[in-house]
């Protein structure tokens, strides 16, 4: 007998798509495969795909598979493959879950018109669909309780081997016409569900032993792993019960047909599907080009429902039973994917509210999908890498929708934040593989453990400090607590077999830290060698350029690191001796201070001279205004906030290395933070600007009827020039400062404006209606034009504030407004707008 | 007539400055001398020295929130209208200022 040890590798256990793969592997050699859970002493027949979910088994579980018979050594083979390269990657086509959205407490007054019925729930899959509901009655398995009495076993057995059969093509058939690989690979599962011998032999005893009828074997079986799957540790797993009862289901039908309740139904017209359960085979059977949103019972975000929603694109909102009962046959429906909201009866003001939205959906996906794909490159061919930072793995998708090309800093403090002890190196392993494995061969750099006295750690016992940025934390602790430092790199090492992992080393000022980092990365990698645990012999180590004299000894430093990054935040906090949360010291708080730039400057100089490339993943590199000094500057890579991203491409797409230098020279020889400033203004401000406003926030000729909709399509443009991050919360803004009082002017202007956390650079967007618009009740003059203010809340920015006071002052001449009413085109209104704010 | 007026707004971003843009106008067409100090989001600013206010014959407040240091304005007669008015009426707001 062979027996092979292994850890198990998915995050979400080992449910049905890795059990069938498990299963695949093993049926070309007539040798007997075991599988063990030595965790919970679980043990499944490595052909039934039902008894290896049944084992209950959880990531990182310790396993082993007992391999006996005549080809065992052969079996041994190819098993130690599968499970070394096939196994880990089983999961890479499961859409990782949207993030569940927090249901918006606020919603715009727009929602609490007439009789709109607003129904909050958890989003599953983003997206806005409208359209009326339809209600699917569900099929119930418990329904299957029939009769058992003088049954005919043989004649059982016969009926359930024939739907088996039938349902198996039907399968075979689905799996071979999917729609998509998602739908395919589910319908494989299903298929070696169906086909899994553990279920068709305890069906198959029932009948001929127990005397049960088929319709009752089903039903009893289904049951039985339906309890093994919802004792499960494996939230996955758990929501796996919806598969089996789906199959279970479908072989009723079979047997039963016309007894049983039909929940598929074609569909013929568009409508909302709502449902308490939807079981994967169903929303496949729905016509989809009807079907325009789900509303769906109490059902989880990787319910294979929820994802073959999302791969589709179906916007998907679950609801309590409660609020799922209140919904209406036939009644108007509108599924909210995005804020987890589904409305009854929207009435007009709200449909053409979520018309806009849609609009602004589809001109998003747009303009991700143009620039997602296109690399980062000056107007002089020079390419930059652009990178996402990263708090955790569920952000993972984000950063690769937005375009990274890399993620340049994950951070991993959140692993060991609020718990009571620190994660172990298989929780961490899991963690970095899932990063490697989802960036398919793109960098990921690791940042060790960045944590010191203001975030303590209750295992770690490290001082309350007075001054704890001056502290004792980072690399700095590394020395008393090398074990878990080991224990991290190791988990690094491991995972970086999937990927290219490199490790960076935070808030190192002397070149020891770095030495002992690279001594406790060879003793982890010894001790994975000793216990013969694959993993990574080479890795980067790079340095994160915090400390003032991190920066000034690139060069010295550069002998123990492979690369550096500059942390920017941290970096001129030190230098210039300015705490950036005190709000007293806001001004002083300037990345343009020049003699930061000079640091900059040396950094990068040296740099270079030794042969090293040079990143930074501080807020200086996600500002648009900022990156003209940055490119000056030579960084080799950009690493930011995913949602900065495309801004950033596209900034830099209209960027001239050599100019860059240029400007970046003269900087250096200015006297104050203000001077670069306007330097740096002046040459923002040529060709076009990323300033104040710009010809994509003016739409002439706009659709809005009401004060809502014109403050919505106001905040959506701004969110699409890539002003504002989430539209929604500028919305709340605006409109509590409208409450005060409504902003119309009485001179055909309405002026909303609001300060908010979610807008990145002050700017302005302007909108003329069709129609003009009565603004707030009995207004003297309808509104012809909207003129919208967004002002990042912690405004530092003061020559945004200036140009937007001076915009707001020339808006009380009548010249300057007749100019913007009569304007034929978005040209002449920019053009109008940029003449005002450039005088004195 | 001269005037010293403050005008403030509670986002401090526009109506702050519209008010104030609009009391200058207004008082050059009639023939008035005013200075304005506005009390925003960048601060103060055109702020009203004691000489200014000394050499005034009344105050403006266009205001929806507390003046800042008010107690510069205590031997002046003030004349105080919400921001709004200021900016839709400005021409009825002068005229209440002759009577």
């Amino acid at each position: 007998m062979i027996a092979i040890d292994f850890a198990f590798p998915l995050v979400n256990g080992l449910h049905a798509r890795p059990a069938s793969l498990m299963q695949e592997a093993c049926l070309p050699f007539t040798a007997a495969c075991r599988f063990c859970n030595l965790r919970n002493g679980q043990q499944a027949d490595v052909k039934s795909v039902l008894e290896l979910v049944a084992s209950d088994t959880a990531a990182q579980d310790a396993c082993r598979l007992e391999i006996s018979g005549a080809d065992e050594k052969k079996a041994g083979r190819a098993l130690r493959a599968f499970l070394r390269q096939d196994l880990p990657r089983a999961d890479d086509n499961l859409p990782p879950p949207a993030s569940a959205t927090v249901q918006a407490a606020w919603l715009p007054p727009v929602f609490q018109h007439g009789t709109v019925r607003v129904l909050p729930g958890r989003a599953l899959a983003a997206g806005i669909g409208s359209a009326r509901a339809l209600i699917l009655q569900k099929t119930r398995m418990i329904a299957l309780g029939f009769a058992s009495g003088k049954k005919d076993a043989k004649n059982e057995l016969r009926l359930f081997q024939d739907a088996c059969r039938e349902v198996e093509a039907e399968l075979r058939s689905q799996a071979a016409t999917a729609k998509n690989a998602t739908a395919a690979a589910i319908m494989k599962a299903h298929l070696a569900m169906i086909s899994d011998p553990g279920f068709r032999e305890r069906i198959n005893d029932l009948i001929a032993k127990r005397k049960k009828s088929a319709g009752q074997a089903l039903g009893e079986t289904t049951a039985h792993y339906t309890r093994i799957l919802q004792k499960s540790h494996s939230v996955y797993l758990r929501e796996r019960v919806g598969d089996l009862q789906d199959l279970a289901a479908q072989l009723g039908e079979r047997l039963y047909g016309p007894s049983l309740p039909k929940a598929h139904q074609s569909l013929c017209a568009p409508c909302i599907v709502v449902a308490a359960t939807l079981p994967p085979s169903e929303l496949l059977g729905l016509e989809h080009k009807y079907l325009r949103g789900l509303v769906l019972g109490d059902i989880g975000l990787t319910s294979h429902t929820a994802i073959l929603a999302r791969s589709f694109g179906i916007p998907a909102v679950s609801l309590s039973p409660r609020e799922l009962g209140e919904i209406v046959s036939s009644g108007q429906l509108v599924v909210d994917g995005r804020r987890g909201l589904v409305i009854q009866e929207p009435g007009p003001a709200l449909k053409r509210y979520y018309r806009l939205e849609e609009m602004k959906l589809r001109l998003q996906a747009g303009q991700l999908a143009a620039l997602r794909g296109r690399p980062a490159q000056t107007t002089d061919g020079l390419r930059i890498e652009i990178a996402a930072n990263i708090g955790g793995t569920k952000e993972l998708a984000g950063a690769w929708r937005h375009g990274a090309e890399a993620i340049g800093l994950f951070r991993t403090e959140t692993l060991f934040l609020e718990r009571d002890t620190a994660p172990d190196e298989d929780e961490q392993l899991a963690a970095y593989r899932q990063a490697a494995i989802s960036a398919k061969g793109r960098p990921v750099i690791i940042r060790t453990l960045d944590i010191g006295g203001d975030k303590p750690l209750p295992y770690l016992n490290l001082p309350q400090e007075e001054n704890p940025n001056l502290g004792y934390r980072a690399v700095r602790f590394y020395g008393e607590h090398e074990d878990l430092i080991r224990c991290q790199l190791r988990a690094i090492l491991r995972a970086a077999r999937h990927g290219n992992l490199k490790i960076m080393v935070p808030m190192v000022s002397a070149i020891e830290e770095v030495r002992l980092l690279r001594r406790l990365l060879a003793e982890a990698g010894a001790e994975l060698r000793e216990r013969k645990i694959p993993h990574a012999d080479n890795i980067e180590v790079g340095i994160m350029v915090e400390t003032p004299a991190a920066a000034l000894f690139v060069d010295q430093l550069g002998r123990e690191a492979d690369f550096f990054s500059v942390g920017s935040n941290d970096l001129l906090q030190y230098f210039l001796a300015v705490d950036r949360g005190s709000a007293r010291l806001g001004e002083l708080y300037s990345p343009l201070h020049p003699a930061f730039l000079r640091l900059l400057f040396q950094a990068a100089a040296q740099a270079r001279k030794a042969k090293r490339w040079l990143g930074i993943c501080g807020e200086m590199a996600a500002n648009p205004e900022y990156l003209p000094l940055i490119i000056g500057l030579g960084f080799d890579e950009l690493s930011m906030a995913a949602p900065a991203i495309p801004a950033v491409k596209e900034r830099i797409a209209r960027l001239d290395s050599g100019a860059c230098r240029a400007l970046l020279n003269q900087a250096l020889h200015c006297a104050s933070a203000k001077e670069v400033a306007r330097l740096l203004g002046e040459f923002n401000g040529r060709g076009e600007t990323m300033e104040v406003i710009a010809a994509e926030l003016i739409r002439l000729d706009s659709p809005s009827r009401s004060a809502d909709e014109a403050i919505k399509e106001l905040c959506d443009l701004l969110e699409l020039g890539g002003r504002v991050q989430n539209a929604h919360e500028l919305e709340e803004a605006v409109w509590k400062r409208e409450e005060t009082f409504a902003t119309d002017l009485g001179l055909g202007f309405a002026l909303p404006h609001g300060k908010a956390a979610t807008v990145r650079t002050g700017s302005v967007a302007f909108l003329r209606p069709r129609r003009p618009i009565r603004w707030g009740g009995k207004s003297s003059a309808p509104v012809q034009a909207v003129l919208m203010i967004a002002i990042p809340a912690a405004a530092k920015g003061e020559e945004h504030l200036k140009l937007i006071a001076r915009l707001s002052r020339r808006l009380m001449h009548e010249d300057f407004r007749e100019t913007l009413l009569a304007a034929k085109d978005a040209k002449t209104v920019l053009a109008a707008i940029r003449t005002c704010l450039a005088a004195k | 007539m001269k005037i010293v007026a403050v005008t403030a707004c509670p986002t401090g971003i526009a109506h702050t400055y519209m008010a104030a843009e609009q009391l200058e106008k207004t008082a050059r067409q009639l023939g008035h001398q005013i200075k304005v100090e506005t009390q925003g989001a960048m601060g103060i600013e055109n702020e009203l020295s004691a000489v200014d206010i000394q050499g005034a014959d009344l105050a403006i407040f266009a205001a929806d929130i507390a003046v800042q240091n008010r107690e510069r304005f205590a031997d002046l007669k003030i004349v105080e209208v919400a921001v709004q008015d200021a900016i839709k009426n400005p021409a009825a707001l002068f005229s209440r200022l002759a009577e």
